[in-house]
């Protein structure tokens, strides 16, 4: 039957043809892919799927995500390197804000909270905003927005805590009562309680691997909480700071913790203390909230129901002051300056820091958004948020915010590693670190003032955060 | 299906072929058009980078800071690294470690191309499975031989405890390490010197084989004295192709030590990737690689040398 | 008194297989382990298997969200199209250089080959930062063509020195009898040295496909999102929540075996062997 004439159906297929063909063009020629670098987790894995929500149906969120490790931070300093635009924005570690922005090569916050009409500054908490962008230090300048907050807190067994009997053996040999230490000497005495390794049982889990930040991420936090400094940001002095009496005396009660650990853990990584507290190794043990999530999947850890999450315990220095300072950790998104499609990106993320996205964001991985991270139902979501905010008050230190990051870090690495190992005393390794650390300072152009009579505690002159009493941190 | 003069003479004589007498290309121009392929991919791919390799040696710079001018430093790189003892640290454990992996590939390659030299059944699917260490991503060897040498669950100290031995801390301390990553890279090449010391060892002449054995030679005896010299130019660039990646060799202490403890585990090439990447100083990198570069070159040409007097010598 | 001939090369090959493929067993078992098993000893044989790695890998199932399992399907191709083009070039240019070199005593053929096999030489992370420059002007990077390109430079050193070594296995008499007869220098190349030679094009062909399938440091910095290998896109799963050991076994078991089905397919050249052919019969 034929309706149509034959002229009338060429007609028809011309126009259907025109139309299917602009549809086409206009699609393709509209479409932006915006790439980002991360590396593989959770965390990514999230990011991309509420990526497919975004209402602009031209823009089309691209994953370039590489295993975690050296190699993400050098796919993002490649393409820097060469002023590229392979990625349009990255989340890349808080510690290599200096050396990428030093270098020029992010784009300015301030100016992205100029130019967006939402993204703006009070929006975040202020010492998120510091941590994961800010360079220089105190400058108000910002080149990241916090995307994953973390920071290296205490994981413990409640069920051995609360074990009757275990109550009852503690307060005999040790003449007080078993609870979760609130600093690193009692952590000493509950560890070595724990340690039984007929038994398979260990008092104590840290990370010790020579890799990337692995030994000195669990290091800095005994070595602030006991005084000491890694450097003086404002004189660039290392030695007598790093190598203080206080310093040696934390890293010194760091290494002293691999006695409650299992045999070999002293080339640990986070993984190895997941596994090792997973299958019930460790009545404490150091680690990340970003691994919280998990940890509390009976899926993957089988006590997950008995594991507490709570803050890092603080020490008593040789000062008798007490403090307790934390390790911080994560990311923030920082866009590529030499990227064609800013304004796209920006459009992007004033979505993205919607509370709505935020929300859905902050289940699996931590938020920087003020209004989420101050509400009731953020709080109460699960068992360890509660404890991520006390540990944010517990964070005055961090590393070197400088672009020679990774060589510090590479030094200080290398020193904390062999001592752990036994090839050099401590006070030798930060002597040695000291010295090299200075070098590199100093070849870097950095002018080195000496200040006389550096206190044996030096966090006394460098931003202090002692206090007269202990303040104790409660753990459920 | 034999591969051999006979064949050869057999083909050429064959009426059919007569027919196909091809034009005449003179041998010069056959040798150009030959090596003009690999000249040209070599000109394309080679000489930027070489170029701005030797360029940025001669500079203080870091790509990653265009912010801080770049400083002509001449030589000054080089005297850096060559005067500084961590350097040379790097350098004697990477050598330390050459050795060590080779040792353990050219015995056991050697061995086991010995036993594959004549034809058995089964033959083809066993030497399939017995090249498969080699087929695997190197990353994945380096986390496979991470969990075997794991010194509390790992398949190597579980092994050592059954012969009654205390467990072994394969990984933390340095003397075990180098061995532990031997092992490793070993276990992965060694298939390599299997293929090509196999190739050498089934093309000697099945009637040189006989005769010997007609004059009372026993299998040990023909193998070293006819077979193994008569391959050996083969296995020389086995050897030689194996020691130059060696020397390149870090990803298996990456996954496996990290270089440490200290930096004790750090080879040559570790060291490289860390100043190029890590910190990226391009700069002192490209001084490193070219100082690296010379080393290997210098050792390749000993082996060079004695590959080219031994085809003097046949 | 003799021993069967058979019973030390038995032995080794037996001692060897187990050193070579017990941890390749072990992989392979431990890539469908549960975390907990995987840290026991003794060492579990029998245990119920876990999918989780393979799932992880695949992208499918329990890690259906995942980031791995965008593209995954564009990176097997990538690894394919990048593989086996830059194996046929590495291993065309490599015979040909190796024949003229073999046979040719051309001047500057001593320095040519070293030249080719100092490619092999630096590290790739020395020079990885000019490859990108040069790519990036060049139009290549996150392009098949770029990486063909690299697949078949890491090779071409490599292809040049074996086949050279092969060549000179074969006694030139093979082509004089040709050229005594009229037939010309390239005939005798094709339709006689060449098949002689089979042996060394097939070993070569099997290291060229290992190292350009498995190649990694230029990959990762090189690509991107459109063209990136599968071994760099795979990788991604190990350390998606914390490192997942089973993820690294699975990723490792799954990338193995596009080579080894390469080199079974290849298995009866790769026992040809080379040819020391005197005059008289050849080997069995």
């Amino acid at each position: 039957m034929r309706l149509l004439s034959f002229a009338s159906m060429r007609i028809l297929t011309a126009v259907a043809g025109a139309i299917g063909f602009s549809a086409v063009m206009a699609s393709t020629a509209m479409a932006e892919n915006l790439t980002f670098v991360w590396h593989a987790g959770t965390c990514s894995d999230l990011f991309y799927q509420i990526s497919k929500d975004y209402p602009d149906k031209n823009i089309k969120i691209v994953p370039d995500v590489v295993p975690y490790g050296p190699l993400w931070h050098d796919k993002i300093a490649a393409q820097f390197a060469i002023h590229g635009a392979g990625f349009d924005f990255a989340m890349w570690d808080s510690q290599s804000t200096a050396e990428f922005a030093g270098g020029g090569h992010a784009y300015s916050i301030n100016k992205v909270f100029k130019e967006s009409k939402y993204l703006k500054a009070n929006l975040f908490s202020p010492l998120s905003l510091k941590l994961y962008g800010e360079y220089p230090d105190n400058s108000g300048k910002y080149w990241g927005l916090p995307v994953n907050q973390d920071a290296y807190g205490l994981m413990y067994r409640k069920d051995l805590f609360n074990d009757p009997k275990e109550k009852a053996a503690f307060k005999a040999k040790y003449g007080r009562d078993l609870v979760v230490p609130q600093t690193y000497q009692d952590a000493k005495q509950v560890a070595e309680f724990f340690t039984r390794p007929d038994k398979g049982l260990y008092g104590w889990g840290q990370m010790g691997g020579r890799p990337y930040d692995f030994a000195t991420s669990a290091s800095n936090p005994f070595l602030w909480s006991y005084g000491g400094e890694l450097w003086n940001p404002k004189t660039h002095e290392v030695k007598g700071y790093l190598n203080s009496p206080a310093s040696i005396q934390g890293v010194q009660a760091y290494v002293d913790m691999f006695k409650y650990g299992p045999p070999g853990s002293q080339s640990w990584d986070w993984d190895a203390v997941n596994s090792a507290f997973q299958q019930g190794h460790l009545a404490m043990a150091m680690q990340w909230y970003y691994f919280a999530g998990s940890n509390s999947d009976p899926k993957v850890n089988p006590y997950a129901a008995n594991t507490g999450f709570g803050v890092t315990p603080g020490a008593i220095g040789l000062d008798g002051k007490f403090r307790r300072e934390m390790m911080i950790g994560g990311q923030g998104i920082g866009i590529n300056v030499y990227s064609k499609k800013i304004p796209e990106v920006i459009k992007y993320l004033e979505w993205f820091y919607h509370p709505a996205q935020q929300k859905r964001w902050a289940a699996v991985c931590q938020t920087g958004l003020l209004s989420v991270l101050e509400s009731p139902e953020w709080q109460k979501l699960n068992s360890y948020n509660k404890s991520f905010t006390h540990a944010m008050t517990h964070m005055h230190h961090d590393y070197w915010h400088l672009p020679e990051y990774p060589q510090l870090l590479d030094i200080l690495q290398d020193a904390v590693t062999s001592a752990s190992s036994g090839k050099m005393t401590v006070k030798a390794a930060l002597d040695m670190a000291a010295e090299r650390q200075e070098r590199v300072l100093e070849k870097a152009g950095y002018k080195i003032t000496r200040t006389h009579n550096i206190p044996a505690v030096p966090n006394e002159i460098v931003n202090p955060v002692g206090s007269d009493h202990i303040i104790k941190e409660s753990y459920d | 299906m034999a591969t051999n003069m006979s064949d050869a003479k057999r083909r050429m004589a064959g009426p059919e072929l007569r027919q196909k007498r091809t034009p005449m290309l003179s041998d010069s121009w056959l040798c150009a058009i030959f090596i003009a392929p690999s000249v040209l991919m070599l000109a394309l791919m080679v000489f930027y980078p070489f170029v701005m390799l030797i360029r940025y040696s001669g500079l203080t710079f870091s790509m990653l800071r265009p912010d801080v001018a770049p400083v002509h430093v001449g030589l000054g790189n080089y005297i850096d690294l060559l005067t500084d003892t961590g350097v040379w640290h790097r350098f004697a454990f990477t050598g330390k470690f050459v050795l060590a992996t080779l040792s353990i590939q050219f015995t056991v390659g050697i061995a086991a191309a010995y036993a594959f030299q004549r034809d058995f059944k089964g033959r083809d699917v066993l030497f399939t499975l017995a090249l498969m260490p080699m087929m695997f991503c190197p990353i994945v060897v380096g986390f496979l031989w991470q969990y075997m040498f794991n010194s509390e669950w790992g398949l190597v100290n579980w092994l050592v405890s059954l012969l009654g031995v205390a467990k072994i801390d394969w990984l933390g301390q340095s003397e075990n390490a180098l061995w532990a990553v031997a092992v490793a890279d070993a276990w992965t090449w060694t298939p390599f010197v299997i293929l090509l010391a196999t190739a050498g060892f089934r093309g000697i002449p099945k009637d040189i084989r006989e005769s010997a054995q007609v004059d009372g030679a026993s299998p040990a005896f023909t193998f070293f004295h006819v077979t193994l010299p008569m391959s050996l130019p083969i296995i020389v660039i086995a050897l030689l192709l194996r020691v130059i990646d060696a020397f390149k060799q870090f990803d298996l202490f990456v996954a496996m030590t990290g270089g440490g403890p200290g930096s004790e585990t750090e080879t040559a090439a570790y060291s490289l990737s860390k100043m190029a990447f890590g910190y990226f100083h391009t700069g002192q990198a490209s001084a490193f690689a070219i100082i690296l570069l010379v080393v290997i070159f210098g050792l390749s040409m000993v082996f060079v040398r004695y590959l080219t007097s031994l085809s003097n010598r046949i | 008194m003799r021993r069967s001939p058979l019973l030390v090369p038995a032995l080794i090959v037996g001692a060897y297989l187990a050193f070579s493929d017990g941890p390749v067993i072990w992989m392979i078992l431990s890539s469908i382990k549960s975390r907990t098993d995987l840290f026991t000893l003794p060492p579990k044989v029998l245990f119920h298997p876990v999918w989780t790695g393979y799932q992880a890998v695949f992208g499918v199932g329990a890690a259906s969200n995942s980031v791995v399992a965008v593209g995954l399907y564009a990176s097997l191709v990538t690894s394919i199209l990048t593989s086996v083009f830059g194996t046929l070039i590495a291993v065309a240019l490599g015979t040909f250089a190796g024949y003229a070199t073999s046979r040719f005593r051309f001047p500057g053929h001593g320095d040519f080959m070293f030249f080719v096999l100092s490619t092999r030489m630096i590290p790739p992370v020395a020079v990885l930062v000019f490859y990108l420059v040069m790519y990036s002007r060049l139009g290549l990077v996150d392009t098949k063509v770029g990486l063909i390109l690299v697949d078949a430079f890491i090779n071409l050193g490599l292809a040049t020195w074996i086949m050279k070594g092969f060549f000179d296995g074969v006694p030139s008499e093979v082509e004089n009898i040709a050229l005594v007869n009229g037939y010309s220098r390239f005939y005798a190349f094709t339709r006689l040295v060449l098949p002689m030679v089979r042996g060394g094009i097939a070993a070569t062909a099997g290291f060229c496909f290992i190292f350009a399938w498995n190649e990694f440091s230029f990959a990762s910095i090189l690509a991107t999102t459109s063209a990136k290998p599968l071994p760099v896109k795979i990788s991604v799963a190990m350390g998606a929540t914390g490192m997942e050991w089973t993820q690294i076994f699975a990723a490792g078991v799954v990338l193995v075996v596009p080579v080894a089905i390469f080199f079974y397919l290849i298995r009866r050249y790769l026992l040809i062997g080379m040819t020391f052919g005197v005059l008289g019969k050849g080997s069995e």
